[in-house]
């Protein structure tokens, strides 16, 4: 008798002990496999929205795209702009127990310069050296003075590894990255999940609510959905607009929204080899006329459910730096044809290259159908990822719809499409005025002047219209209404960091 | 059984009486008149069809069915009726241009590699066998692939894989064949290796190719939905069957009717080749009973 009740309440509280693991797991639907998980490497979406659990970085952004402290308690540039200095947080620890200090900060920074295959470079080109001040206190000099380092250090170029099992895992360390987050490395099987527990000696342990992570790969975002309905996952990131009803019907689910920094855009090959030859590709009207032709709205509400934002700028209102001055052209197809007219011409042949993928084929096919009424003959080029891809970095296009996903500062979005020497521009534009502009708005510490350096930077890129944005879309994930917590960010990952079960 | 079902008796008279029988099996009728309504519809998309395909109408995006719009609206608001017509071009001729690659290339290989034997036969037949190995269609997406996307490129894939079992069909009914008397009857008067292939072989052995070419235009249309589906097909706006699901895909709760239609259109038209195919079958039989 004594045996069995001892039993039952063994049973009984092992029953217990499994409903609360499982409770305090957070199932996470994501929608690819992410590359390496090593910050100095990593090259995608999903393994930033990874990262957001397993590394901190020296400063993090706010949902209104402020900068603000998390391993780096404060800094202070020096008044020439050439240096700035970080007090770091005191008593943290890596997963592996190595303390974090200003020795580590330098390790961390010098190995993302460094290494080999390090896509971080650019980033921290800026920075000539880094000076350990005291264990606390650690100084970034720069070679010229550079505003937008802030917002870098707040994505994988401030991710703080533990210099320990970076030097004792050298190429492996990918495999099983030891950083200084909220949740410690576990396992991750390819194209399946990736999990992680919760690290007990983090910094602010206090405001993690779940024992564990989980992130499965779910590639279909209806399929994630789906999962997400059937309490299979907690929450999915990146619904489709066109799911987004489904979730607001479902009383089990919440939707949270956000407003992102992504942006879409087409862009035209206008000095890139022979594809640049083409009407559009020579003549900045024609490239005019085509923005008339087309109506953002219809694209947005038609492919998006009106769900994203329509906008003509490559940096989304939600910035502070967004030019007021330079709002969206309504479409006007008549004034498209006087436009074309005057090029000289009345059918204009365009070829659009994109990614097979279902929204860009249905933007494509929008503006194929709207640019026609103007009289431009849009062809359609789609291609599988890969090929798309080669093509885009080769300049093998003469329209490309360009996905990029956008950076809390303007300044890498604008360098890198619009700069000469930028790293995205490989339509090859060029305009010596707003290379100028925009080397002076990025070591423009006031605000105000930094905001009309970017004025002016707009109204050239977007007279010149060597690419027109077309939209930015909009975070959406889908929760169970048990996770309690969500707060939606422009760069679109899941923060842990007071995320709890609701009941 | 009679002599015709023997194969002894001269192509002509045995190539009608196959075209009687079919027409007596109530399968292959049924098979054949859907056939023919949908090359009917291919023919005469442009009278009948109610819209432009391709013209979207901003203001009606995925409309369920009602008097305008017989089969609702898909997601660029363009009507569903007319790209399913359309879309029936895209499908036939896929299916067509396909099986006539596929009867083209494998046939002239199979008679040779059968007539001639020796080392001729087995290069060809290993070859085929070394392209059997491989899925079908895994074969189609790996060709359309390599290609590029687009309509042309996706029905020479189709046809492509699909020719080994041509060659196959061929080879071994002509081996059959070149067993029988009359064409040794043929070889011991002096008359030439291709005036025999073309002459007496190539007659004989087509009923059962027919047939093949009927169940295998299926599995094209099949195929051809399935590229389009993945993308490897008709270059959008143009219809396709297979991209019309691809994107309905999305909407499978909200707008149902994008995915019913073309998929019923599949379904039937699939059907219709293989009851053709199947009553074709069954009408040259030689077991069938009289």
């Amino acid at each position: 008798m004594k045996t069995a009740r001892g039993f039952i309440i063994a049973v009984s509280a092992l029953a217990m002990t499994a409903l609360a693991a499982q409770a305090a797991t957070l199932k996470v639907g994501m929608q690819d496999d992410p590359d390496a998980l090593d910050p100095a490497l990593s090259g995608t979406y999903t393994g930033r929205f990874v990262f957001a659990s397993l590394c901190d970085k020296l400063v993090d952004i706010s949902p209104d795209l402020k900068i603000v402290p998390q391993l780096a308690e404060s800094w202070e540039w020096a008044p020439d702009g050439r240096s700035i200095t970080f007090s770091l947080r005191r008593g943290v620890t890596f997963h592996d127990g190595t303390p974090f200090d200003a020795e580590a900060v330098k390790f961390n920074i010098e190995r993302m310069k460094t290494m080999p295959d390090s896509k971080r470079k650019a980033e921290l080109a800026p920075v000539a050296s880094v000076e350990v001040v005291a264990a606390d206190k650690v100084r970034l000099a720069l070679s010229e003075p550079f505003v937008p380092l802030l917002a870098n250090l707040s994505d994988r170029a401030g991710m703080m590894v533990s210099p320990k099992a970076a030097k004792e895992k050298g190429a492996e360390f990918a495999a099983s990255p030891v950083c200084a987050g909220p949740y410690s490395f576990v396992e991750r099987k390819s194209r399946d999940l990736i999990r992680a527990k919760k690290y007990p000696g983090y910094w602010n342990a206090g405001r993690i609510g779940y024992d564990e992570v989980v992130y499965s790969i779910v590639p279909d975002s209806t399929v994630r959905l789906q999962r997400v309905r059937a309490g299979d996952l907690d929450l999915a990131e990146r619904v489709a607009p066109t799911d987004l009803k489904a979730v607001r019907e479902d009383a089990n689910l919440a939707l949270h929204a956000g407003q992102g920094v992504a942006v879409s855009h087409l862009m035209f090959n206008v000095g890139n080899g022979e594809k640049a030859k083409g009407p559009l590709g020579q003549n900045e009207t024609l490239r005019q006329a085509f923005e008339l032709a087309i109506d953002r709205n219809v694209i947005n509400r038609v492919a998006f459910n009106g769900e994203f934002l329509a906008d003509n700028q490559m940096i989304p209102p939600s910035n502070p730096f967004y030019s007021k001055a330079h709002p969206a052209p309504a479409r006007n197809v008549a004034k498209a044809k006087e436009l074309i007219g005057k090029a000289g011409m009345t059918r204009v042949p365009v070829e659009i290259t994109y990614e097979n993928a279902l929204a860009d084929g249905r933007v494509a096919q929008i503006i194929q159908s709207m640019a026609a009424e103007a009289g431009f003959e849009v062809k359609l080029q789609p291609l599988e990822t890969t090929s798309a891809i080669e093509r885009y970095l080769n300049g093998n296009f003469e329209a490309y719809i360009g996905n990029w996903s956008g950076r809390a500062d303007p300044d890498p979005t604008l360098v890198s499409f619009f700069a000469t020497t930028g790293s995205q521009n490989v339509n090859k534009f060029s305009s010596k005025e707003l290379d100028a502009l925009l080397m002076q708005a990025r070591a423009e510490a006031d605000e105000a002047k930094r905001k009309a350096l970017y004025e002016k930077a707009t109204g050239i890129y977007l007279t010149a219209l060597s690419s027109i944005p077309l939209y930015h879309p909009n975070w959406f994930f889908a929760a169970r209404k048990s996770v309690g917590g969500v707060v939606m960010y422009p760069d679109g990952l899941l923060r842990l960091d007071g995320l709890k079960p609701a009941n | 059984m009679s002599a015709v079902a023997t194969g002894a008796a001269p192509a002509r008279p045995r190539a009608a009486g196959f075209v009687v029988r079919v027409l007596h099996e109530p399968a292959a009728l049924v098979g054949g008149l859907i056939v023919l309504f949908f090359i009917a519809v291919a023919l005469a998309a442009p009278l009948i069809a109610p819209y432009d395909p391709n013209a979207s109408d901003w203001m009606a995006i995925r409309q369920a069915p009602d008097a305008a719009h017989w089969f609702g609206t898909d997601d660029l608001g363009r009507d569903i009726l007319s790209r399913i017509i359309y879309g029936t071009r895209a499908s036939l001729a896929a299916g067509i241009v396909a099986i006539v690659v596929a009867v083209l290339i494998g046939v002239p290989l199979g008679l040779l590699a059968g007539y001639a034997g020796g080392i001729v036969d087995v290069l060809i037949s290993r070859l085929a066998d070394a392209f059997l190995a491989m899925p079908f269609l895994v074969l189609a997406i790996a060709l359309a692939a390599f290609l590029g996307p687009s309509l042309q490129n996706a029905m020479v894939a189709i046809g492509l894989s699909a020719t080994p079992i041509f060659v196959r069909l061929a080879r071994g009914q002509t081996l059959v064949v070149c067993a029988e008397d009359y064409i040794a009857a043929a070889r011991s008067q002096g008359i030439g290796p291709v005036t025999i292939m073309l002459g007496h072989v190539l007659p004989n052995i087509l009923p059962p190719i027919v047939v093949q070419a009927s169940l295998t235009m299926a599995v094209a249309v099949l195929a051809e939905a399935s590229l389009a589906f993945l993308g490897l097909g008709q270059v959008p706006p143009d219809a396709s069957w297979g991209s019309m699901l691809d994107v309905a895909r999305q909407f499978l709760g909200e707008a149902p009717w994008m995915a019913i239609w073309p998929g019923a259109a599949i379904i039937v038209l699939v059907i219709g080749f293989n009851l053709l195919g199947d009553g074709c079958n069954d009408a040259l039989s030689p077991w069938r009973g009289d």
